[in-house]
């Protein structure tokens, strides 16, 4: 029969999705490298002169007026802002190219009917489609996270207006859990790409995915963790003490009850001191995430990301293998 | 090896959810031994798209089954060509390239020097990007890979609709001589009958997403006779496809049960008429393989 034609070999897809999507493979990597570059310069020169504009102020802060170089502080402010959402942007960029280019535009074109007619099954097709971005996107997003971090480790505690650890933006931008969020962005944009027949409604679709996913981890994160608890004696009168991630806040009365978001919404110290003898409260609470808890709200919540994108990824297969075999061709 | 190309048993396909589902195919059944060139005919929306992308593997049936080469569709996915109506290639891929990655996706049964041969034809600069091709050069593009890929069964929708006469003489040849050295069933979809007469040996015409007539072109035609008779003519017990009475004449196509009488003037219809006749009669009954063993038993 034909199979004697030439010796069989293995079926090459790998080269092919490289091939046809090479554009998108050289804009990814000038991306990975310029925002690595970025973040380089960020975590070395522009820090250590906002630092050291810091030191200047703060070493003639009590002697009027001195010369320090305000423009390295806000240059490091500004730099460190727009890479932070940068790093953000990278999940809704991978949803958006995978559900309209990678998948959605090959079904949309008819061309993912032409790679199932070949000498391979769509399954195949499609985990060799999703396994080559996977990789891809894991180095990238966790190399941009990496320096990402590093370049907040390097303003922490010698830039005055660094962001607090737990700042969400510098919280999501220097995890895993971006990391985990692109690899979801990649599998929610393959899922709606193979079910929605035009690539424009599944980029919009991945995208909605994505974001969806995002807040709702990120309305779970504080509760991922035991928090710990901080109590401050009512009389210094400074309000719940504590910086993190806050979880509750409120005070306690005399009782030891606790009353959770007591908020003074008056005026006057006056007024503020009636309303929590009212409440007959001894001292403030805070139930919070400590900086120690960075790493397991992170391992946490990237395990729960990683834990839905198998879940995306079984149906997305079941959902083309279902579409493409008959009920009885359990041999695919 | 098996002597049957493709078998289709109660064959549906619906389409949409409840309430709005609509019946591309229903109740399908017909066989086509292998090594046939089959024509399948049947007006815009009858199915045709669908039985093709079903024995493909491309779309999963709603009910019953079709085998393919023996086995399942996805099981024979490696042996089955395809060519869809609308010819999707890679834009971005020269045609050189599209070859080449038909050799990589094809291992083991992929025929570069047929390949070549069908994009030589056309004159064809390999080099060319295949989004600055016309129509047809992509048609030839397309047949090309799916003729490289060496099928047992090569299936096709609509294949010759782009090509201009000259291009549509040359690759049927192409195909016909594949089907000759190779033993390669084939199977094309037209809605054009005339382009189709000449090939093919066998027809599956498909209505309303139901199989009317199926089986062999010459088997078919024997079957049915033109006649015309006086216009009070009882035409029983054959049974009528089609009649109509002008003056004092009755013209009717006929399946004759027995001979007929032999006042009646008769004649062989052609494919065009018989295929006509069906499709204007959606109530004439129906001519699948099962049906005339019925009728030789």
């Amino acid at each position: 029969m034909s199979a004697a034609l030439t010796a069989p070999t293995r079926v090459h897809l790998t080269r092919w999705v490289v091939r046809l999507h090479r554009p998108a493979l050289y804009l990814w990597t000038a991306l990975i490298l310029a925002l690595a570059a970025a973040l380089l310069w960020l975590a070395g020169p522009l820090a250590d002169a906002a630092a050291e504009a810091w030191q200047r102020y703060n070493a003639c802060a009590d002697m009027g007026p001195c010369a320090y170089d305000q423009d390295a502080i806000l240059r490091y402010k500004d730099y460190y802002e727009y890479a932070t959402y940068a790093v953000l942007a990278v999940p809704f960029l991978v949803a958006a190219w995978s559900g309209a280019s990678l998948i959605g535009r090959e079904v949309e074109n008819g061309t993912a009917r032409l790679a199932w007619t070949q000498g391979l099954s769509p399954v195949r097709w499609l985990a060799t489609k999703l396994a080559l971005p996977a990789l891809l996107v894991t180095v990238g997003t966790g190399a941009l996270v990496a320096l990402h971090r590093h370049a907040w480790v390097a303003g922490d505690g010698r830039i005055d207006t660094a962001k607090s650890w737990s700042d969400f933006a510098t919280f999501y931008a220097s995890g895993p859990v971006v990391v985990a969020l692109a690899l979801t962005g990649l599998v929610a944009g393959a899922l709606i790409g193979l079910r929605r027949a035009s690539s424009f409604g599944a980029l919009g679709g991945g995208l909605c995915v994505t974001a969806f996913l995002w807040f709702g981890i990120h309305l779970l994160i504080p509760h991922l963790w035991s928090t710990v608890t901080k109590v401050t004696p009512m009389a210094h009168n400074v309000g719940p003490s504590g910086n993190g991630i806050s979880v509750t806040q409120g005070v306690i009365t005399a009782t030891g009850a606790r009353i959770a978001d007591a908020h003074c919404t008056a005026d006057t110290t006056a007024q503020c001191q009636a309303y929590y003898a009212d409440l007959d409260a001894v001292s403030w609470f805070n139930d919070y995430h400590p900086a120690a808890h960075y790493w397991p709200l992170q391992w946490i919540a990237t395990g729960i990301l990683l834990a839905v994108t198998a879940l995306l990824t079984v149906v997305t297969f079941r959902g083309l293998r279902r579409r493409t075999t008959t009920p009885e061709g359990a041999a695919v | 090896m098996t002597d049957t190309a493709i078998e289709a048993d109660a064959l549906a396909k619906r389409f949409g959810r409840l309430g709005r589902a609509t019946w591309a195919l229903r109740d399908c059944s017909f066989r086509l031994p292998a090594g046939r060139v089959c024509a399948v005919v049947g007006p815009n929306g009858a199915g045709k798209s669908t039985l093709l992308a079903l024995a493909a593997g491309l779309t999963a049936p709603t009910g019953g089954t079709v085998t393919v080469l023996g086995t399942t569709p996805g099981a024979a996915r490696a042996r089955v060509g395809f060519v869809a109506q609308d010819k999707p290639l890679y834009p971005q891929l020269s045609i050189a390239e599209t070859l080449r990655m038909g050799a990589d996706l094809n291992p083991g049964h992929w025929d570069a020097a047929a390949a070549q041969r069908v994009v030589a034809g056309g004159d064809l600069d390999p080099k060319k990007r295949i989004r600055s091709l016309s129509g047809g050069q992509r048609t030839r593009v397309a047949l090309a890979l799916a003729l490289g890929k060496r099928p047992e069964l090569l299936l096709m929708d609509e294949p010759m609709a782009d090509l201009d006469p000259l291009a549509r003489h040359e690759l049927m040849g192409v195909l016909m001589a594949q089907a000759a050295e190779h033993g390669t069933t084939i199977v094309m979809s037209s809605h054009v009958v005339a382009e189709l007469e000449d090939s093919c040996d066998h027809l599956l015409l498909i209505g309303e997403g139901r199989v009317r007539l199926a089986g062999e072109i010459d088997e078919l035609l024997e079957g049915h006779a033109r006649v015309s008779a006086p216009a009070q003519s009882d035409l029983s017990p054959h049974t009528v496809i089609e009649s109509r009475t002008t003056g004092r004449q009755v013209s009717a196509l006929v399946r004759p049960v027995g001979t007929l009488r032999a006042d009646w003037q008769g004649g062989t219809p052609s494919l065009e008429e018989l295929v006509l006749s069906y499709l204007r009669n959606p109530e004439a009954p129906a001519l699948t393989p099962a049906k005339s063993e019925e009728f030789s038993a």
